[in-house]
């Protein structure tokens, strides 16, 4: 088993065929996506869609029934170590040991993925997210915005080429939120691709290059958030569903539907 | 306020390597210690209460039937020991759970029996803590002062054991999801686990409770603590106490690890 990671090849991610299930209920089925150096790409789906489980299996906490995942031609089942070191992730809620200072929990995931930073490196890397008076206290004090800008710091902590964030803008104000859009095209505009799920049809049309909808566990259509507007612009579901000039959130609900999901 | 620089340009390149094992180790050992030395509930019980329990044993008369001055320390030891591993260990891995601790860890490319063997090791630490903290009080309070090989016997007897009561919260953190569940059955699995023991060398309540408290968890290990505070006493009850305590820790920890999960749900 190698350690090293091969060349780089135009493909951050590749998932082939990706199933996923929780006993008799299959989650995800048939995943098939590829994700570009550089690009940022947006899953979206509601509720139950299978969006969580199918980051999981990427970020390998979940085990796939079956298929492959590629990151940078790493195989995430047969070297989980070096494919986990290749990904910065960024979960749905973030939670880290209650005792620990800001800096520490930095100076824990630095480590975890084998970078030393020094006590004046995590400073200026909290100072650079305006985290750098809060250092010495803890992650529950700090503010929802507060909170989520620390956990892209410490996804990004070893400068990943791939970062996955599971609905990284969810509970947070306006302001906020283009805050961490500005940071998350930050990390684009450094060379790194980035996955990411959401349910905000405006994120995905601000942040994404390309966005895929998924429901029941499968990917319905994928491209540009204007690619699919203009792709299903004319399909009798979205038309149900549009209310005047047709948006990505005419295309998602009238490919997904209007049922409420639990 | 402007918003910071999006994200800093990389100052380094990318670790396209997975960590080394040592780096890994020391990153959550340091972490673990950390978290240890701040939770005033793990020191209070860590380090307190066989002090306090030590104390109470020697001051009333009420249990000199219970057994010689050794068992006496014995007993505080394996209180220490219950305390660390159940109340203290099992329930910050419940907590971490619940709040998605493990999780975050997870997906780092630290092997996940690091995560754990980082946090087993820090409770052998702070059990390890607590045995020079009982043993140099029983000395300088109570008089009780044992030869070098017994103090030498002694502490390899409560790694030993450690492994015991540690089995025992993972099996309960294994067994049991709910942090405020498992708060409330560790505080009853805990008493009798210890109190139990306390009538292994005392036949008050009659030869049958006796042989039960003998063979309980607790009794066990304070079998093998007495025994081994007093090398020349050490005989074929002691060596049983072992075996019984390596029994114990198997299956304690085979029923941690095979339930054992990492996500709450």
């Amino acid at each position: 088993m190698t350690s090293e990671a091969p060349p780089v090849t135009g493909l951050a991610l590749q998932v082939k065929d990706l199933r996923v299930s929780y006993g008799s209920k299959r989650a995800v089925d048939g995943v098939s996506l590829d994700i570009n150096e550089g690009e940022i790409f947006g899953l979206l789906g509601p509720n139950g869609a299978g969006k969580t489980s199918t980051l999981s299996a990427i970020e390998g906490l979940l085990k796939p029934t079956s298929g492959s995942i590629l990151v940078r031609q790493v195989d995430v089942r047969a070297n989980p170590g070096l494919a986990k070191a290749l990904i910065g992730v960024q979960l749905q809620s973030t939670s880290f040991q209650s005792e620990l200072k800001n800096s520490e929990i930095v100076k824990l995931y630095a480590g975890l993925y084998g970078v030393p930073l020094t006590k004046p490196a995590i400073f200026d890397r909290l100072t650079e997210i305006h985290l750098g008076d809060e250092a010495s206290r803890r992650f529950s004090q700090l503010s929802g915005g507060q909170q989520k800008r620390l956990s892209l710091l410490i996804a990004t902590v070893h400068d990943p080429p791939l970062v996955l964030l599971d609905e990284p803008t969810s509970g947070l104000d306006p302001q906020a939120r283009r805050q961490l859009w500005d940071r998350i095209e930050g990390i684009r505009k450094s060379g790194r691709s980035i996955l990411l799920t959401t349910h905000s049809m405006e994120e995905a049309q601000s942040v994404c290059d390309r966005v895929a909808i998924m429901d029941h566990g499968k990917i319905l259509t994928v491209d540009t958030p204007a690619g699919l507007i203009e792709k299903h612009k004319n399909d009798p579901n979205v038309l149900a569903v549009a209310r005047g000039q047709v948006t990505l959130e005419d295309v998602f609900i009238g490919l997904t539907g209007r049922d409420l999901r639990e | 306020m402007s918003e910071p620089s999006a994200v800093r340009t990389p100052s380094v390149l990318p670790p396209l390597r997975a960590p080394a094992l040592t780096e890994v180790f020391r990153a959550l050992l340091e972490a673990d210690f950390t978290v240890q030395l701040r939770n005033n509930r793990a020191l209070l019980l860590s380090f307190a209460l066989p002090l306090v329990v030590l104390f109470a044993l020697f001051a009333s008369k009420f249990y000199s039937a219970l057994g010689d001055r050794q068992f006496k320390v014995a007993s505080a030891l394996t209180l220490g020991m219950a305390s660390i591993a159940i109340l203290g260990y099992a329930m910050t891995v419940a907590r971490d759970r619940e709040k998605g601790v493990f999780q975050r860890l997870r997906v780092t490319p630290a092997p996940t029996w690091t995560i754990m063997s980082s946090r087993l090791l820090v409770q052998v630490a702070a059990i390890m803590a607590m045995a020079v903290l009982v043993l140099v009080a029983a000395d300088l309070f109570e008089g009780v002062s044992l030869i070098a090989e017994a103090y030498l016997l002694t502490f390899i007897c409560v790694i030993f054991s450690s492994a015991l009561f540690l089995g025992v919260g993972q099996a309960l953190a294994g067994l049991i999801k709910s942090a405020d569940t498992l708060n409330a059955v560790g505080r009853i699995a805990y008493l009798p686990l210890f109190a139990l023991g306390l009538f292994a060398h005392s036949t008050i309540f009659g030869t049958t409770f006796e042989l039960i408290s003998r063979w309980s968890p607790g009794g066990t290990v304070e079998t093998l603590l007495t025994g081994a505070m007093n090398p020349s006493s050490w005989n074929s009850d002691t060596w049983l106490a072992l075996a019984a305590s390596a029994a114990y820790s198997v299956v304690f920890a085979g029923i941690g690890i095979r339930w054992f999960q990492w996500g709450a749900r």
